[in-house]
């Protein structure tokens, strides 16, 4: 299986997304904002329609459109500031309504390119994929590592992130463009549908194993590493679909870390209440 | 040095008037008491001086400058803070450590002062020897503690406070005060506090601000009479 070229790209590629993905993953969470990369998926959908409709690359068309939805998301957040999730009901269907009704439009027998990037497919990642999913790879961990310490002030709470003097309107643009672009670019790969759970799912689980913030985003990075290759590899032996492989070993990992956590934290409490007793009858 | 001037603000959650005839200035130096009944609009006063909202009327002006001419950094302690709450992934130390951001380290490592500044702080709130342990693991004073704490790493200019003592017990309550007060009197701090505590506080602040509901109005609107001096021997409220 590593003799041929598109799996080269596949493992690549996710090497690739595993070292971004908690990043985004965790202050997605954080943010209160997991719907999101759902919202943005969709709405990728409608620029790979537009794409293909126009005729040009789905790739630069894909990048474009949700480059301009994740700005507008930050503008909807404010304006329905308590009820955040009306802006990602109104996107998600909207985003979806649009890339429908491109289809419609595009009589040259699109549909097997759509279920292409509604499933994803191991075969249709590129080289050009491939390069453009590293140099944003090293975009993100630069920005990670450079605007890291605003970033924990700003998921903490924004308000006060704001008196410290932060941009906070900026940043919050700048971070949602960022998981736009990387949404749009993985989306091929692992498919709309399930690529919020790629993003979203190695975060969660390492937010429940590690007490710090760093933590989380170095075992969440061994967590997607875990994940997603032997995803593809289960998806390459069984010839089932990449993303939804990959969603089902995280969500088993997920219920894994949850029993061993519960089990560990129910025989240290009964370690303690073995030593009150003692204690006690002492 | 004048470090917020409160010009003549009004307040209104569409049309509906919460805040009147607000003026009252802070100054380096002082310690200021905010009171009101339950639901007076302070916390709407904090976030309008702190530029979280806008006045529907006046203005504030908030020093741009502290008295040594260095940038002014507002050290702000909301009344609850959601993060606290949602497993939020950090622990105590980091989240006093990010107290020392604001002080030109977001993009520099914390030095061997800053260090200092983080242990001193959590140190004066009792809270040192917890410092490894997951915020959200911590009880509702712990919490607030840490909030104290990360504020006092900060080192700020002016602490702008939203009841920071709820859930602490008298005599951490009366240790923070004194804390307080020794950095608005010797360092020049000013402190713009939101409390219940008005009786314990008396002896602390130097000036009082309290906002009485007007009676005029058909709405819940707040005003204040004027800024007074707490009176400090006899203990009937304003």
């Amino acid at each position: 299986m590593f003799f041929y070229g598109f799996m080269q790209r596949a493992f690549q590629a996710s090497f690739l997304i595993s070292l971004t993905a908690p990043i985004l993953g965790l202050f997605l969470i954080l943010r209160r904002q997991s719907l999101m990369a759902d919202t943005l998926s969709h709405v990728s959908l409608a620029g790979v329609a537009l794409g293909l409709l126009l005729g040009i690359s789905p790739t630069w068309t894909n990048i474009f459109v949700v480059m301009v939805v994740a700005v507008a998301l930050e503008y909807l957040r404010l304006v329905y500031r308590t009820y955040s999730e009306i802006s990602v009901a109104m996107l998600m269907s909207g985003g979806m309504a649009v890339a429908l009704v491109l289809m419609g439009l595009n009589e040259s027998g699109t549909s097997v390119s759509i279920n292409q990037f509604l499933f994803g497919s191991i075969v249709t990642i590129s080289q050009e994929q491939v390069i453009l999913l590293a140099v944003l790879t090293v975009i993100i961990i630069i920005l990670y590592i450079v605007f890291r310490k605003p970033m924990y002030i700003l998921t903490f709470d924004e308000d006060t992130a704001f008196t410290a003097g932060l941009p906070v309107r900026a940043m919050s643009i700048l971070f949602n463009v960022l998981t736009g672009v990387t949404i749009a670019v993985i989306m091929p790969i692992v498919g709309a549908l399930l690529v919020s759970a790629i993003i979203v799912l190695p975060a969660a689980i390492s937010m429940r194993l590690s007490k710090s913030f760093n933590g989380v985003i170095l075992i969440g990075i061994v967590v997607a590493l875990i994940g997603m290759l032997s995803g593809l590899v289960a998806s390459y032996q069984y010839g089932t679909p990449p993303g939804a492989s990959i969603t089902l070993i995280f969500i088993v990992l997920f219920g894994l870390t949850s029993l061993i956590k519960k089990t560990l934290s129910s025989s240290r409490r009964e370690r303690l209440n073995k030593r009150r007793d003692l204690a006690g009858d002492q | 040095m004048r470090y917020i001037n409160v010009n003549e603000l009004a307040f209104h959650y569409e049309d509906e008037p919460v805040l009147e005839n607000i003026s009252f200035e802070v100054n380096s130096g002082d310690f200021v008491m905010l009171t009101g009944e339950n639901g007076a609009a302070k916390t709407t006063l904090l976030r309008n001086i702190l530029g979280l909202l806008k006045p529907s009327r006046g203005n504030v002006e908030l020093s741009t400058k502290n008295r040594r001419g260095e940038k002014l950094v507002v050290g702000y302690v909301p009344q609850q803070v959601a993060s606290f709450n949602a497993g939020f992934p950090s622990t105590v130390l980091e989240l006093v450590q990010s107290g020392r951001y604001p002080r030109g380290k977001w993009f520099k490592r914390l030095d061997k002062e800053d260090k200092e500044h983080v242990r001193r702080s959590l140190e004066s709130v009792g809270m040192w020897d917890m410092r490894h342990k997951k915020i959200g693991e911590l009880s509702g004073g712990q919490k607030q503690r840490i909030s104290i704490a990360r504020v006092f790493a900060t080192d700020p200019d002016l602490f702008v406070l939203d009841e920071p003592t709820t859930g602490m017990d008298s005599q951490s309550r009366e240790e923070f005060y004194r804390l307080l007060k020794h950095n608005s009197r010797v360092h020049g701090k000013g402190i713009l506090m939101v409390t219940h505590d008005h009786e314990e506080l008396r002896q602390f602040a130097n000036k009082h601000i309290e906002l009485i509901r007007k009676e005029d109005s058909p709405w819940r609107c707040f005003s204040m009479d004027s800024c007074k001096e707490p009176s400090r021997h006899h203990s009937s409220s304003h």
